[in-house]
């Protein structure tokens, strides 16, 4: 099979896109060439060239679906054939801009787990084919018949236009705000009094417009998330989770739900306050940085987003511990720490500078600093049950991981000199997924050193068990296979 | 290893589909036991490549504060006191860091040990082992030494390192693991 042929100028318009510093530098640099003509015929020019050579990347494009691979042959200067085993595909994603849209094309990746990157990706097929592509890598790794009927599928979720305003609102990230109204009241009005010049002005106004830039940013990060997730379905067909979104870029994906890895129940702030959450999953098929783990809910009734979590991976509903008190205090003493350094660099600025600022109201920051040790200590829980280790940190934005145990790779527990005074430890539980939205390792932080160390054999224990367990089932279930042929 | 040479890879083909009673028995002539052993530490002369290490930084540092102290003071006393800081930094940090490492080789993983600043106790089950190697280099190399990486999926990476092992010990660990690992069938180490 080859691409769909719109990719050929498609591709070499992209490439004239991508090289568009080029040409800029080339009309700089070069006297002769200027003004619109100019550029314009180097655009041509460069545009021809890159049709050319797409044209030949084209041709010698060619790809087939075998029933246990998908083949790839490709390349110009050096030809590069490549087999890919479908049954080691974990991802197959459809993505498609607006232009794309419009052209009728997709481009389609396919993750295998271990690569460092892509594993293939096809630029670009019709989306038919693409769709066409997704659904029978989906069939054949399953190992149904060709005429089988299509699998079952239903729906999980579907986002509502409230839930996707409210993306946009939620998704606004708090600590921007936070730190300008911190800030704001302790420097503006010694500003105010001490220049007395048209200076004064500006001095005023810019934290004001500092506030508004925020305001600004956070508001284009909300159309980013209302665009990126307007339309977002998942739905789940017998072992394979489908997910869409995308306004103007379409998004389209397959999870296999074997190769679910973790689940991140993650709420921030103002989620938890509206009782709302979201989940993401991650599978092993991505490269660090890439964005490994989905958003399999953006945003959800809290019960929904748990529903929807124990649907893929039955956890039940264990009460996470919290780590000991000894942890608050920790952190209460190295917060206000950091305050005393703060209200004293304050102090000796207002001292010691002509500039006058109000030091003394830095002085809030010491209650505070005990309030955020509080509150920090709040949001760290632990559970370490018999199938799942769960683990939940973080106050900003809370996320609660969910490690079945059968995917653990290593377990270790670290304690520095400063948590070693106190007892504490950190237990990490490592898995082969990509934490790629909250870039978080599922961890239990400053817990009990001598609970650390029994969790650490715990849960690798637990692994050996799961493993025996799931060894015994995978064999029993081909047993059954061979005397029902027999 | 007299194990791996009374029964050599691909000698008695499993086949793919066997009856319940006959499929544990690929696992146990492996004798898992007889590969494990008890808490061992690295060789003594792995501090010296740590000093060694150590002292080239500190000579680095040393010499960056050196011209920092030439141009603004006029005067290198001050080069010298971070170099011997940093040496004499060095030095505990090494011995310490010796003293503390150390790796067992269990029954169903490696157990590690390690750190000064920051203690870690690492587990990593055989299972989980995608492939073992052994590297050597330029300064472990003069003094006969092999470090052997345990490579996982985990997404931290390859950070299962066990140095300061001699060529013939880090080879042997390497066979163990290898073994231990097909043992464990790590058929989805995913």
């Amino acid at each position: 099979m080859q691409l769909h042929p719109f990719s050929i100028p498609y591709r070499a318009g992209e490439s004239v896109v991508r090289l568009a510093w080029v040409l800029v530098l080339l009309v700089i640099g070069t006297p002769q060439i200027s003004g619109a003509e100019g550029v314009g015929v180097l655009v041509v020019v460069w545009f021809v060239a890159a049709l050319a050579y797409q044209l030949v990347y084209y041709q010698r494009f060619a790809y087939e679906l075998t029933e246990d691979t998908l083949d790839i042959a490709s390349g110009v200067v050096s030809r590069r054939k490549r087999e890919i085993p479908l049954r080691r595909v974990q991802n197959v994603d459809i993505r498609r801009n607006v232009v794309q849209r419009m052209l009728g094309i997709a481009q389609i990746d396919l993750e295998t787990a271990g690569g460092s990157s892509t594993e293939a990706s096809l630029k670009y097929v019709s989306h038919d084919e693409a769709r066409r592509l997704q659904a029978e890598i989906g069939r054949r790794k399953r190992g149904d018949e060709p005429d089988a009927e299509p699998a079952e599928s239903s729906e999980l979720f579907a986002i509502t236009s409230r839930e996707l305003v409210l993306l946009g609102i939620v998704g606004i990230d708090l600590r921007l705000l936070s730190f300008v109204t911190v800030l704001l009241p302790v420097i503006a009005p010694s500003l105010r009094e001490q220049f007395a010049d048209p200076l004064l002005g500006l001095a005023v106004t810019a934290p004001f417009i500092a506030l508004a830039l925020v305001v600004a940013v956070a508001a284009v990060g909300g159309l980013f998330a209302v665009a990126n997730y307007y339309g977002f379905r998942l739905s789940r067909s017998a072992d394979e989770l489908h997910y869409e979104r995308g306004l103007l870029q379409r998004y389209s994906g397959t999870i296999p739900v074997e190769k679910v890895q973790t689940l991140t129940i993650s709420e921030n702030v103002l989620a938890r306050r509206l009782g709302y959450g979201s989940l993401a999953v991650e599978t092993a098929g991505y490269a660090p940085g890439e964005g490994g783990s989905q958003s399999a809910v953006p945003l959800a009734e809290r019960d929904r987003v748990l529903s929807l979590a124990r649907s893929i991976e039955p956890f039940g509903e264990p009460t996470l511990e919290r780590p000991p008190k000894r942890a608050r205090r920790r952190y209460a003493i190295r917060y206000v720490a950091v305050a005393v350094i703060a209200v004293t660099a304050a102090y000796t600025v207002d001292r010691f500078t002509g500039l006058a600022f109000a030091w003394y109201v830095a002085l809030g920051l010491v209650p505070l600093a005990v309030v955020a040790a509080h509150l920090k200590w709040r949001h760290l829980g632990y559970a370490v049950g018999e199938n799942y280790a769960i683990l939940r940190e973080g106050f900003w934005t809370r996320t609660t991981i969910v490690v079945p145990h059968y995917r653990v790779q290593t377990v270790l527990d670290s304690q520095t000199i400063f948590q070693r005074r106190w007892q504490l430890a950190t237990l990490v539980v490592d898995t082969a997924g990509t934490n790629g939205l909250t870039g978080r390792n599922p961890r239990a932080l400053d817990i009990d050193a001598v609970t650390a160390d029994e969790l650490r054999e715990t849960v690798a224990d637990r692994l050996q068990i799961e493993l025996r367990r799931r060894k015994d089932q995978r064999r029993k279930e081909r047993l059954a296979s061979i005397e029902a042929a027999e | 290893m007299e194990d791996r040479d009374a029964a050599p890879f691909g000698d008695d083909v499993e086949p793919a589909i066997r009856r319940i009673d006959s499929v544990s028995a690929a696992a146990e002539t492996l004798d898992a036991s007889e590969l494990t052993g008890p808490m061992r530490t690295l060789e003594p002369s792995i501090q010296v490549v740590w000093i060694l290490r150590a002292s080239i930084s500190a000579f680095l540092l040393g010499g960056l504060a050196t011209i920092g102290s030439v141009v603004a003071f006029d005067d290198a006393t001050f080069g010298g006191v971070i170099f011997v800081l940093a040496f004499v930094f060095g030095v505990v940090h090494a011995v310490l860091r010796y003293r503390i490492w150390r790796f067992q080789v269990r029954e169903g993983s490696l157990y590690l040990e390690r750190g000064v600043v920051r203690r870690v106790r690492t587990v990593v089950p055989y299972v989980r082992i995608q492939h073992v190697d052994v590297s050597r280099g330029p300064i472990e190399r003069l003094f006969g030494l092999a470090t052997t990486v345990v490579y996982t999926a985990g997404s931290r990476g390859a950070d299962v390192s066990i140095p300061g092992l001699t060529p013939e010990s880090a080879n042997d660990l390497q066979d163990r693991l290898k073994q231990l690992a097909i043992a464990a069938e790590g058929d989805d180490a995913v």
